[in-house]
């Protein structure tokens, strides 16, 4: 049985016209390698330890080790591959057990890499939560002025964020400020609360790392009753005494890397996969908005108010449409229905006889310090 | 020799319809992998180009394994975890400093990415054998990133004037470095083969270039978009067009030149690039994105009609209809998952089965060797161990192939 074949030897760039033979029995078996115009031969291959390397269709390469590292025997057209490939059965099987090796190392790759993500997702926002509380509260304070900074910088086109009522002394920021230290009281927080109302047509709250606290004209001219001011402002507290803004930042900058550095900035996935961490990273802040509603409920304790008329206001500017609600799932935000629920029933056995947060001409005050409603 | 090819021939016998089999069948398995397998399809793409393609009436073969960039890529992972904290610092500064920090964090990817080109190259040819022997490249992959990045400023700061002389010397040092077997390659190329054509292209494409802006001004671009007549846009479209196209020509030199000066011992290879051979790359190229994405477009619609159902009335898609169908989050949120994938995959699989393929195709078309009988005498070298993968390159998506 004589197959045609080329060979290179691995050693001198060249080819040789060949044919190959069968020889010996047994473990002895090997193909052995003859010069088609001397017949001289010119290698010998113990059939053992011949393997196949990928090839184009309709070419069989060969290569065995013990031999110079790029020997090649390289076998062309269906019947001589065919009848090689019978001669040699074992061909298959290792064939089909480096396939096997490549599935298993993909397969074991691919379960590092998932056990890495969902590490990484479930701690991320565990880490978070500790290593907010490495950060020195200056530190905090800094970053914080820092994305005040960045924030107004980025809204000067439209005019900033003008306080609506600059003179610090004035009974309408005295009132909110009391408010404000009252709220934050034995809370154990290192920060002072630094309650702005702000001239903007958003309806908006929100706390920034270091105790900062926007609150837009917008929302407090939405306000038809002090609970629902007080019950925002106090949520807005419990941002600044659970650090929320930090954690989030130290959260956000985690799973960012994560898309980068595990996935490949490259890969289509790495989108689909960082969809995946902001619904985590958006049910990690639905919990803290959660938290921050059970500290206004705690604060309620102490000053009159009903918690509950916070969800009342917030509802009032964000008319929940169903498109909001389809897309529940990506919102940082919980449904304002379900929150009002929840804070209704935990707010039922509230004691009687409190002060007040507000006096009727604080609240006044309070309601005007933006001008008549100009802007809606 | 294998007798019906002539001597020093160039031959390619691929098909894009097996290219595009083995694409279809490497994005579909990076889904349950999540990504992971793009090593392996990198790893038989490369096969696929590699076998293909003759020399001489031999194949080349593509001796890498994907296992190898794998680890390549876990390595690069190093170099990236301390950006991404410098990233993270730099987010929370002030505004100066993050813009002076990125800026300095892309010229550090900017240098890194030469490094990670040149590695990525000593990859695949130490990964390469013909008639048996392997290709290597040695040299100094930091040297060789410094050298164009210096090249790289210096040709910014004269306008791209320094093309030419940076073309040149980076050209002449990937090919010094380069061998097959104990052989190193030469290159017989130098600014002399760029600068007639270049700085003729580079008038024109100036004259074209200035032309654009005052045509842009002209139809007050500059101060609404809106503004500007159909006419304005047809004179700055085809002028941008007329760009692409001087661009495509240069092209067409500078290869036909700078491979043809590509030398082995006494062996030498031959490219003669047509322009409108690469112009048509191109063409077919964009032809078929927008084939792929009119493709997706419907087939988003048909699949909308099918989900939901009411939602699509004739033309018209009535939005309060879908919001019903999408209160379920967990089908909206999968809707844009798989949208987006497609809309990502159906790119990569166009650049790469129009791109990628068209332009390997037309360069072993257009190649033949001369001299080839010089190169009996050349012997192996050992493989080239050293390098685990691509490393930065695979991280930086470096390279084509």
């Amino acid at each position: 049985m004589i197959i045609p074949a080329r060979y290179y030897d691995g050693q001198l760039s060249g080819t040789h016209e060949v044919f190959l033979a069968h020889d010996g029995a047994g473990a002895a078996q090997a193909i052995i390698v003859q010069d088609a115009s001397s017949r001289e031969i010119i290698a010998r291959w113990p059939v053992a330890a011949v393997k196949t390397i990928p090839a184009r269709k309709g070419e069989l390469r060969l290569r065995a080790s013990g031999v110079a590292d790029g020997a090649r025997i390289v076998v062309t057209g269906p019947d001589h591959i065919a009848r090689i490939r019978a001669g040699l059965p074992q061909l298959a099987d290792h064939e089909r057990q480096s396939r096997g090796e490549q599935v298993r190392l993909l397969g074991l790759a691919t379960l590092a890499l998932a056990a890495v993500i969902a590490a990484y997702i479930f701690g991320v926002p565990l880490l978070a939560g500790r290593i907010v509380q490495l950060v020195p509260p200056g530190w905090e304070e800094a970053i914080g002025d820092t994305v005040a900074t960045q924030m107004e910088a980025s809204l000067a086109a439209e005019g900033g964020l003008p306080l609506c009522d600059p003179d610090p002394q004035s009974l309408a920021n005295t009132a909110i400020a009391r408010f404000g230290n009252a709220a934050m009281e034995g809370s154990g927080s290192p920060f002072t609360p630094d309650i702005r109302i702000v001239r903007s047509d958003i309806p908006n709250a929100f706390a920034l790392p270091g105790g900062r606290i926007y609150f837009h004209s917008a929302l407090l001219n939405a306000a038809r009753a002090p609970d629902e001011f007080a019950g925002v402002l106090a949520h807005e507290i419990g941002h600044v005494v659970h650090r929320d803004g930090m954690e989030q930042l130290i959260s956000t900058a985690g799973t960012g890397a994560l898309i980068g550095f595990i996935l490949g900035d490259l890969t289509g996935l790495s989108v689909a996969a960082g969809l995946g961490a902001a619904i985590i990273d958006t049910r990690f802040s639905r919990d803290s908005e959660r938290q921050a509603d059970l500290y206004a409920v705690e604060v309620a304790r102490r000053l009159d108010f009903n918690p509950a008329a916070l969800a009342v206001l917030l509802g009032r500017v964000d008319q929940e449409s169903a498109f909001s609600r389809a897309l529940a799932l990506l919102s940082t935000h919980p449904l304002t229905q379900d929150r009002k629920v929840a804070l209704d029933a935990l707010s039922r056995d509230r004691p009687a006889g409190l002060e007040p947060p507000f006096t009727a001409d604080e609240w006044s005050a309070i309601r005007h310090m933006c001008g008549p409603r100009t802007s809606r | 020799m294998a007798s019906g090819v002539q001597r020093g021939a160039i031959t390619f016998t691929g098909h894009r319809l097996g290219l595009g089999a083995i694409l279809l069948r490497g994005y579909l398995l990076m889904v349950p992998t999540i990504g992971l397998y793009r090593f392996w399809l990198t790893t038989w793409k490369r096969r696929y180009y590699w076998f293909n393609t003759t020399l001489d009436g031999d194949a080349l073969e593509y001796s890498g394994e994907a296992r190898q960039l794998l680890l390549g890529f876990l390595m690069a992972l190093a170099v990236f975890l301390p950006l991404y904290a410098v990233f993270f610092v730099l987010s929370t500064q002030s505004r100066e400093t993050v813009i002076i920090g990125y800026g300095a964090v892309a010229l550090l990817i900017w240098f890194l990415y030469g490094y990670a080109a040149y590695r990525a190259r000593d990859f695949r040819l130490s990964r390469t054998l013909w008639r048996g022997i392997r290709f290597d490249q040695t040299g100094n992959a930091w040297g060789y990133a410094l050298r164009r990045f210096l090249w790289s400023a210096l040709n910014l700061a004269t306008l791209g004037l320094a093309y030419p002389f940076m073309a040149g010397n980076l050209w002449a040092y990937r090919y010094r470095h380069s061998w097959y077997g104990d052989r190193p390659f030469a290159f017989a190329g130098s600014w002399k083969n760029l600068a007639v054509p270049y700085y003729l292209c580079w008038l024109v494409g100036a004259g074209l270039i200035v032309t654009l802006l005052v045509v842009a001004a002209q139809s007050g671009l500059y101060q609404s978009i809106e503004a500007v007549g159909a006419a304005g846009w047809t004179k700055m479209i085809l002028l941008a067009g007329g760009i692409g196209v001087l661009v495509t020509f240069y092209r067409s030199i500078e290869m036909t030149r700078m491979f043809s000066a590509i030398r082995l011992g006494a062996a030498a290879l031959v490219v003669h690039v047509r322009f409108p051979a690469l112009l048509g790359i191109y063409v077919f190229f964009g032809a078929a994105l927008l084939a792929a994405y009119i493709l997706l477009a419907v087939g988003g619609l048909v699949v909308l009609g099918a989900v939901a159902g009411g939602a699509v009335e004739g033309h018209n898609i009535n939005i309060a209809a879908l919001l019903v169908v999408m209160q379920s989050s967990t089908l909206a949120l999968l809707a844009i998952i798989s949208g987006y994938l497609l809309l990502f995959g159906a790119f990569a699989f166009v650049s790469e089965l129009f791109l990628g393929y068209g332009y390997w195709r037309m360069l072993a078309k257009s190649a033949r060797i001369t001299g080839l009988e010089a190169l009996g005498d050349i012997r192996s070298r050992p493989e080239d161990k050293a390098l685990a993968g691509e490393g930065l390159a695979d991280a930086l998506n470096v390279g084509g192939y």
